[in-house]
């Protein structure tokens, strides 16, 4: 079907038009996507809002898109002026069709700086364009940008100058931290919703262990939230490999912040006052706090391996928390006495097996922090005997009785060769 | 004659296509190279022309994508890019001429290199974008092939690579992350390229790959529980042959002499059997469409299943009929052995260039 240029023309504008009427109609879509509609319809308008879902017809996408990206691309090339306005709708409709097109994205980057749009405008977009394509990679590194570019704003250097410029918006009025915090808040929520639109969604989780890493640094409160949010997520989402293994940086990184509390604790010449804290509760708080968590994650794996039989990323699962654990334990229960609680029979089994692992461990000082500590861990330990009785923590032979029940119990033949798979693994990689 | 039939595609949809231009150059032209030359005499000298007249109307269009400060874009007019450097690289190896050699700019390109260079050893893809591995492997390997590595280019680069491999055995696109086909052979064919393969933990690299083959599929899949995927039959199976040389160098007496260490026969069963569409052209897995990519890398990783070993000690396992057989394909940067070494021998004879661009940068903050 032939039509003239002009149609075209005359279409496409209308659909731009009704697009963006659509957001500021309903500042509340949260979802758009595509309605398979072959058919053309000139006289209708291809863009359907029904309670906060937008839709676009296909049958448009095929004027409108090559349209939008020409605009775009002459604008970009100096051959054709664009205002502001134009610029925002234009890359609104592109990048909701489109998102790989990094153009455009750039375009709003402009747009951000000189003002014209505001941070969290643009984070509305993305997750836009995340709930039709949750993959994106372009999207998602868009995102990023953003987020930096807001955390620059929200910076003390960045609240000056907004000070001193014209007043933007609603959003800006609102105290930096506060901004800051609901926008972690959000970007969880972003991801995980990504996360459950594509299985195994390597970039969705990715951003997520960025935000970790970039938003809430050594922030121990959001690591232990987190842990307990996914906990629900990835129960449901068992063959998620993408999801376990962000759970696999949680334990990693909690690990690695409690630790450095502990040592903290543990060194006196760190402390400002110069004598060793000694805080009945808080005294080795994260030798009782990690072995918990590695253990709450075995147990929840145990749960699942049992009750889901032959899902392969469960199995993976144990190996890196298992291994995980070993490794913890290794640096930093390295020697006798040290401060160690007295540990179930399983550890003493373990720590009797010959631990040649100088090629593995950190370089931790532990002797140093021996000779410091070593009445006062003593008191420590019979402290913590008092306390109640002790979690059984993962070792080689808990892990293989482990296996030999599942092998008892079990009819599903992949259960099976990934049981005798991990115990192999156990044997060879582990056992050493 | 060969089929070098090229330039019709890469005209059609410019602009729109998701994958640059550049890109479809490579792909198109490399899947084409690995089918062998039927040895017939091109008929007529017109046909010859013909065939000039497309490579050169080639080269003068990735010409075009070159931008003014080094590397590749897109398309015409966009920004360097290390992707589509890559592959315009590489697609003009392919091509190998001397008109194609000519069209790099090896001064600006490594300026190019330098621009995206960062301190800790990474490299964005473009200036002001974001660091992952596969940025290291597109510039190791168009330094490496047109002779442009100074001392300093890949200083820190090997130890970033090799903080990207996880306790998995495989490598992420940046470190902490998850264990992904794509990154890893990234990664590893870019340490290969830097003489440092050796410095990873290869027993559990190898362990993690040869996991990832299905055994009801027989493609391989990009991470655990994912899904076959016809591209990770080069992806994946193509870290074996660098393993294997990896062993090899370190004097492993166990090593095969005749296989690579992965089911060679059940890849090409699937490639062949699942991933064929019928008008021509491969793709993911049966139920997705064709495309330039799948067809590019499904091939390259047919290639690496039917060709064991190098030139000396060559042992070839060809599913199906003898007209199934392609060439072998170089295993780091994945065109013809023959136009490796030819690109090699011609850009050694030039001297290495001297930085003239910016210092390396820090990440675009703004």
């Amino acid at each position: 079907m032939a039509e003239s240029e002009e149609e075209v023309d005359v279409l496409v504008q209308r659909v731009v038009k009704d697009i963006n009427n659509a957001f500021k109609r309903n500042p509340n879509i949260d979802e758009i996507g595509l309605i398979p509609c072959p058919e053309v319809r000139y006289n209708r308008s291809p863009i359907v809002l029904v309670e906060n879902k937008l839709g676009v017809e296909s049958w448009c996408v095929k004027f409108l898109l090559p349209y939008v990206h020409n605009r775009l691309l002459l604008y970009r090339q100096r051959k054709q002026w664009l205002d502001r306005e134009a610029l925002v709708d234009i890359t609104c409709t592109l990048l909701l069709l489109n998102p790989d097109f990094t153009t455009a994205w750039n375009v709003r980057k402009e747009l951000l700086q000189c003002g014209v749009l505001n941070p969290e405008k643009d984070l509305y977009l993305v997750k836009l364009a995340l709930s039709k394509h949750p993959k994106s990679p372009e999207t998602w590194i868009h995102r990023r940008w953003v987020l930096q570019w807001l955390q620059k704003e929200c910076s003390p250097s960045g609240q000056e100058l907004k000070d001193q410029a014209e007043p933007r918006g609603d959003a800006v009025g609102r105290r930096p931290c506060e901004r800051l915090q609901r926008a972690l808040q959000e970007e969880m929520r972003v991801c995980a919703d990504a996360a459950g639109r594509y299985p195994s969604n390597y970039n969705a989780w990715s951003h997520r262990i960025w935000v970790l890493q970039n938003m809430a640094k050594g922030n121990l409160k959001v690591l232990h939230d987190e842990l307990s949010s996914t906990r629900l997520w990835v129960s449901m989402h068992l063959s998620d490999h993408s999801g376990f293994h962000y759970r696999q940086h949680l334990l990693k990184a909690l690990a690695r912040e409690l630790s450095q509390v502990g040592e903290t604790e543990l060194h006196p010449s760190k402390q400002p006052n110069g004598e060793s804290t000694a805080g009945a509760s808080d005294d080795n708080h994260h030798n009782d706090v990690i072995p918990q968590l590695f253990h709450e994650e075995m147990e929840l794996c145990t749960d699942l391996i049992e009750s889901f039989p032959g899902h392969e990323t469960l199995w993976c699962h144990r190996r890196h928390v298992f291994y995980l654990w070993h490794q913890w334990r290794r640096e930093h229960l390295q020697g006798a006495g040290s401060q160690s609680p007295p540990l179930t029979h399983t550890d003493v089994l373990l720590s009797e097996e010959p631990c040649d692992d100088s090629s593995t461990s950190q370089t931790m000082d532990v002797d140093c922090v021996l000779d410091g500590s070593k009445h006062g861990s003593y008191t420590q330990d019979t402290k913590r005997l008092k306390r109640g009785p002790l979690l059984p923590h993962p070792a080689l032979p808990s892990e293989h009785t482990f296996v030999s029940r599942i092998l008892t119990d079990c009819r599903s033949t992949e259960q099976n060769r990934f049981a005798i798979a991990y115990r192999k693994w156990l044997d060879s990689v582990i056992g050493q | 004659s060969c089929s070098l039939s090229i330039t019709v595609h890469v005209f059609s949809n410019l602009i729109m296509e998701e994958a640059s231009p550049p890109l479809r150059c490579f792909s198109e032209s490399h899947s084409s190279e690995l089918f062998s030359d039927d040895g017939v005499q091109t008929v007529t000298s017109r046909e010859q022309v013909s065939l000039t007249l497309s490579i050169s109307y080639v080269c003068q269009f990735l010409a075009r994508c070159q931008s003014p400060t080094g590397g590749f874009g897109g398309g015409p007019c966009q920004h360097a890019h290390l992707a589509p450097t890559y592959a315009a690289v590489n697609a003009l190896c392919i091509l190998g001429t001397e008109e194609a050699y000519e069209v790099i700019s090896r001064e600006k390109l490594l300026d190019f290199l330098y621009s995206v260079k960062q301190p800790d050893g990474s490299f964005v893809m473009h200036v002001g974008g974001e660091v992952d591995v596969r940025s290291a492997y597109c510039a190791a390997s168009v330094a490496s092939l047109t002779n442009i590595i100074t001392p300093t280019l890949f200083d820190g680069t090997h130890n970033w690579i090799l903080s990207c491999q996880n306790w998995e055995g495989g490598l992420g696109g940046v470190p902490g992350l998850e264990a992904h086909g794509g990154y890893t052979f990234c990664g590893t064919a870019a340490l290969v390229i830097l003489g440092k393969e050796h410095m990873l933990d290869l027993k559990t690299l190898l362990r993690w790959v040869t996991s990832r083959q299905m055994r009801f599929e027989g493609g391989f899949q990009g991470r655990c529980n994912k899904l076959v995927d016809g591209c990770y039959s080069f992806w994946q199976a193509g870290l074996l042959p660098l393993l294997h040389r990896a062993f090899f160098k370190e004097g492993d007496s166990t090593l095969s002499v005749s296989s690579w260490m992965f089911e060679r026969k059940a890849l090409q069963e699937y490639i062949l059997l699942c991933c064929q569409n019928p008008g021509g052209g491969l793709l993911d897995k049966p139920g997705k469409s064709r495309d330039f990519y799948h067809t590019c890398y499904c091939l390259s990783g047919l290639s690496i299943a039917q060709h064991f070993g190098n030139k000396d000690l060559h042992n070839e396992l060809i599913l199906g009929r003898d007209e199934n057989r392609l060439v072998p394909t170089h295993p780091v940067y994945n065109i013809c052995p023959e136009k490796v070494a030819q690109a090699i021998e011609h850009f050694h004879r030039l001297p290495v260039p001297v930085q003239t661009g910016p210092t390396p940068s820090a990440m675009d903050q703004s």
